[in-house]
Order: structure tokens, then sequence, then C-alpha cells
């Protein structure tokens, strides 16, 4: 009985840090673009199923394997982020916040609508052989995608930390981010930078958008919980370093995994509710995050 | 700008004698339209009641006068939805992105009371902005020490969660919704309750911006700090705000429930109501008296007429999408900005607001 029951929360416990995977990849692209441009994409989670589409549309026409996907995801992302920085953001940068909010949610809206009309509203998957199976080691089953999911997830957060902390372009943006006067000041085009994280952010989005095409099913509005997800991750973690958006993806989908299956009259239609309930907790007993400095 | 008299534009508050005509014209103009629209519904009882007859008998006229009032019920439903989002938003400048959440609680509390309770509409409607303000009292005194991001998505985050919880407990329905009895050939009653609403909420923003309240909503929205130096309790009076403007919405939620006789979560919690209200308050004008009323009417009559549902609705979206980028970027101070005379539309008016916000 012990042993069945201590079983059963390892396999809680492994299911938890890779859906935790699955956050700090849709996360990642969120927390540089909040951090450096001091913009929260309300569009986010349409750009993540602009990379479902992505991948779907390339393994269910030209059969590529989902993973091998996830650099042209990238790079279609790259530039669409960049164009609608450069070509719309960039255009309220200087307003009051809650502009950019409105206008990013705008921008969510015409995406959506476009997937509706291009897509349609069916619900579209990638199968692939090893779909469905996984590893077992002592009674706890690990699921192939999802392990993939997690490793690739920490990849990126581990490339976009190096991107950021070894390159002179990586400089750039933390420079933009910390004082952007100052950084224009000494020569750095703000216009260029800010499209630049921007498309970076995307690029992320459009891997995390891969990713999720093999654990979900895909559809316009699929992206929609990730938004207010991947704010409660960067929450939780606290804004402006790769490793806290790592360690809060992963404790958030512990937290999430364990409170639906640890507590009674909780289930899988309680996931927004306690999303929200973490972020209410978070930002008022501990506003910086977990890691966080303070702003 | 031909009249010698008048100060140059760049530096008057006051609007120009051209300036005054316009807005003479315009609002004589809005008082026959509206009384135009307040008569309509009369027309529509009167006939029911006279021929005594099924809506279905009643022929052609009847329908689209039908269908007119009931458009006319959803703007005024907006312009209450946008007028009390200005409160907190417009006046305070608290981005409230969850207005929603009190809309859904006062539908659900009509819905649960009328359907599950057997109470009549008319006992139940009160309740609906008591609910709505307590949960927005509770939720405002952690959320509101929250600013600009944080408090948006916060916001946000409450409209999501507040409809999810509902739909997870079975005593409201749960997945299957709500069914306050029908009420029937009560179209002309729903709309001068909506209306009544609407009128609410733009009297209760006339009084708060005359009021020492709004001057202290006011002096937050432009510096917080320096408003409670100045020894306004800042705490209070957003909470205050924030629980004003939910009763206004809870109330028109409330309507809303026994009017369409069906409420679910997606009906009632709807995401784009959050951002259509704030959309409507901006492009007629944050933090005035008619902005968010002028916004309504435009923007939800604009929906109206382009979305006739089916395939049409995903273009209308789309327009809904554009049209806030454009507004955003362009007229961010509302067209009540250049309606009310201080300055004007132009293609320098434009550019100035283009170059004001970007890099």
């Amino acid at each position: 009985m012990g042993g069945a029951a201590v079983t059963l929360l390892i396999q809680q416990v492994v299911l938890g840090l890779m859906l935790g995977g699955v956050y700090v990849a849709v996360a990642i692209g969120f927390s540089l673009v909040w951090g450096i441009l001091n913009i929260v994409n309300l569009a986010h989670g349409a750009l993540v199923v602009v990379g479902m589409y992505t991948t779907w549309y390339l393994f269910s026409h030209f059969g590529l394997d989902p993973f091998l996907t996830l650099p042209i995801a990238a790079l279609a992302l790259f530039v669409i982020g960049y164009i609608l920085q450069r070509g719309v953001i960039n255009r309220v940068i200087r307003a009051p916040l809650f502009f950019t909010l409105l206008l990013t949610f705008g921008i969510n809206l015409v995406l959506i609508n476009l997937f509706l009309v291009w897509f349609k509203a069916d619900f579209r998957s990638v199968t692939t052989s090893y779909s469905g199976t996984g590893l077992v080691v002592a009674g706890v089953t690990v699921p192939y995608v999802r392990l993939a999911a997690l490793v690739i997830a920490l990849l990126l957060a581990g490339a976009v930390g190096l991107f950021l902390n070894r390159t002179r372009t990586g400089f750039a943006i933390q420079a933009v981010g910390a004082d952007k006067d100052a950084a224009q000041l000494v020569g750095i085009d703000l216009r260029h930078v800010y499209a630049l994280t921007f498309a970076v952010g995307a690029a992320c989005a459009g891997v995390a958008g891969g990713l999720l095409s093999t654990i979900q099913a895909i559809s316009p509005t699929a992206g929609e919980p990730y938004t207010l997800q991947a704010f409660v991750v960067v929450i939780l973690g606290g804004l402006g370093r790769v490793s806290a958006t790592v360690v809060g993806g992963l404790l958030f989908g512990l937290i999430e995994v364990l409170a639906q299956s640890q507590v009674p009259g909780l289930g899988a239609g309680w996931s927004n509710a306690i999303a929200f309930a973490i972020l209410v907790l978070v930002l008022v007993l501990r506003p910086q995050g977990l890691l966080g400095r303070l702003a | 700008m031909s009249d010698p008299e008048a100060p140059p534009a760049a530096f008057s508050t006051q609007p120009s004698r051209a300036g005054r005509r316009l807005r003479r014209v315009i609002l004589v103009a809005f008082l026959v339209a509206a009384v135009i629209v307040a008569v309509l519904p009369l027309t529509l009882t009167e006939q029911a009641a006279d021929a005594n007859l099924d809506p279905a008998t009643l022929g052609i006229d009847f329908a689209i006068n039908k269908s007119i009032v009931r458009a006319e019920t959803t703007i005024a439903m907006f312009i209450a939805l946008a007028a009390a989002w200005n409160l907190i938003g417009g006046l305070t400048g608290y981005a409230a992105f969850g207005n929603v959440a009190f809309f859904g609680l006062g539908a659900y509390t009509v819905g649960f009371l009328t359907d599950k309770q057997h109470l009549s509409f008319a006992l139940a409607l009160p309740l609906a902005p008591l609910v709505a303000a307590v949960f927005a009292a509770l939720i405002g005194i952690p959320l509101l020490r929250l600013r600009g991001h944080y408090f948006a998505i916060a916001t946000l985050g409450t409209g999501v969660a507040v409809g999810e919880v509902i739909k997870n407990i079975d005593a409201f329905g749960g997945g299957t919704g709500l069914f306050p009895p029908i009420l029937r050939h009560a179209d002309a009653l729903f709309f001068y309750l909506m209306a009544a609403t609407a009128a609410l909420a733009v009297a209760a923003t006339w009084l708060v911006l005359r009021s020492r309240f709004g001057y202290g909503l006011i002096a937050i929205r432009e510096n917080e700090e320096a408003a409670s130096v100045l020894g306004v309790n800042t705490v209070a009076y957003k909470v205050a705000a924030f629980t004003l403007a939910a009763a206004l919405t809870g109330l028109a939620g409330g309507v809303f429930a026994q009017w369409t006789s069906f409420i679910d979560q997606e009906s009632v919690f709807p995401i784009q109501y959050n951002v259509q209200m704030i959309l409507m308050a901006i492009i007629g004008g944050a933090g005035t008296l008619f902005g968010p009323v002028a916004g309504a009417i435009v923007l939800e009559w604009l929906i109206l007429t382009l979305a006739g549902g089916g395939t049409n609705a995903v273009y209308a979206q789309i327009g809904l999408g554009v049209l806030l980028a454009v507004t955003v970027i362009f007229v961010p101070r509302g067209v009540v900005d250049f309606f009310g005379g201080s300055s004007k539309l132009s293609l320098a008016y434009l550019r100035r607001s283009l170059r004001e916000t970007s890099v």
C-alpha cells in the first residue's frame, strides 16, 4: 500500500516537472519581452499557436518529424516577431503600458481570427509513431514526447541565457533593458534592438508551440491559457533572469499537478483557478517573485 | 481659426466658437436620436398588446422593430459597461482587465436566484450589484495594491478564474448553465432596464467628476504618491471606485441574465467583453463623461452591423483588432479630444500622436 502510494506520488512529481517544462518553454519568450521591453505581450499565446500550426503543417504535408520542425517554427516566428515589433508595437512603446496591453490584445484577436479563417475551428493533432509511448522505470511512466519537451525547454533556456550573457547583441539587449536612454547614447539602435528582442521572444514561442503540438490538440484558441500561465510563471520565479523563469515554470507545473491530484474536489477543470490563486498569493506575499530582484 | 477674437487653438483649453457650435449641433442631434430610441420600444409593446397576438403573426415591421430594440438594448448594456469601466480605468487610471467577472457574477446571481431558488426577477435583480460589489471590495483590497501590468493581469486572471470556479460548482448549473424563467413580450422592459442601468452609470460618473471623491481619483491617476501625501486616502478611494464600477457592471449582468434567459460560463464571462468595454471608453475618450457613451454607441453599432453571425463574425473580430491597434497608435486620447474642441482631427494631429509614443 505504502509503496504504491509513493510510486503514485513520484509519478505525479515526474508529470508535474514535465508539465513545468512546457511552461518554461512558453514563458521564456514572454519573460524576455516583458523584462526588456516592459511589454506584457497578450498575443504571446497566439504566437505559440503559430508555432503549433507550423509544426502541424510540416508534419502533415511533408512528413517531417515534429522535433525537426522546431528550427523552422523558430525562424518563422522570428521573422513575424521582428515585423510586428518594428512595424506596429514600436509605435506605442513610449505610451502608458495600458496601450501596449490593448495593442497586443488587438494583435491577439486578429491572429486568432485569421487562424479561424485559414484552419477553421477544427482540432488537429500531430501523432507520431512514438506518441503515447514512454519509458517505464520502477513503475513510473515517463512519456517520451513530454521528456523531450522538458529537455528541449531546458536547452532553449540555456541558449537564451548564453545569447544574452555571451554575445554582443545579447549585451545590447540587456543594456536597453537596463536603461534605454543610456543605451541610445552609446550608439545602440533602439528600434532594431526592440524588434530583435521581440523576435527572439517570438522564436521561443514558436519552439514552445512546436513542442506543444506533440502533446495537445491544436486549435485557434489553444494558446489562450498560456498567456496567463506564462505570466504566473514569471511572477512566481521573478522577472529579469532566465534561471528564475526555469524555476518558476518547473515549480508551477509541480504545484498544478499536485494540487489537482492531491487536493480533493480539484480536478482538471481548475487549472486557471489554480494559476490565478498562485498569482494573487505571490503578488501579495512576495511581489518580486521567489528569485527576483526588486524592480 | 478664422475668428480673430479666438485665442490660438494650441493655447486654448476652451473650445473655439466653431467648436461650440459643432458641439451644440451634436448635442441636439444626440437628443433627437435619444428620444426616437427611447420611444421605439413603446410601439412594440402597444402593437403586441393591441393585437394580443404572437410576434410571429405580427408581420415584418414588428420583427424589424424587435431586432432594432434588441440592438438598442445591447448598445445600452455596453454604455453601462464602458461607463462603469471608466470609473476605475479612465478616472483612477487602473488598467482593470477583468470587469467581466462582475458582469458574470451579477448574471449568475440573478440566474441562480430565479432558476434554482425560484425568486422573482424583481427581488433577485437588486442582489446582483450587491454580490458584485462585495466581491470587488474583497478582491480589490489586495489587488489594488498592485500597479501597472501586475494589476492588469491580476484582474484579467480574476475574470477567467471566477468563471471557471462557477462552472465547476454544480449548484450553479455546472457546465449546463442556468435558465431564468422566460418573461414573454418583455423586450421593451429589458430595453428600459438596460437604458436605466446605462443612465445610472453615466449619472454616477457625472456625480463623481464633480465631487471631492472624483478629484481624489484623478489625483491618484496623475500621481499616486503625491495624492497620498496631500491626504487622499488612496486605498479607500481606489477600492470605492472599483466597487462602484463592479456594482454597475453587476447590475448590467443581472439584467442580461433575465433578458437572454440562459446563461453559462461562456455567455457571461467572455474575455472579449473586457476589451470591448475598454476600447469603447478609449475610443470615446477615457476619463471623460460622454466618451464611453459615444464609444459604446459607435463601436457596438459597428459590431452589430458587421457581424451578421457566421463567417462575418470572424471578420468583424479581425476588424475590431485592427481598429484597436489603429486607435491605440493614432488617437490614444479618444475622439472626444478633438470633437470636444481642444484639438482638431488632422494629419498633423495623427502624426503628433504617433511621434509622442514611438521610438
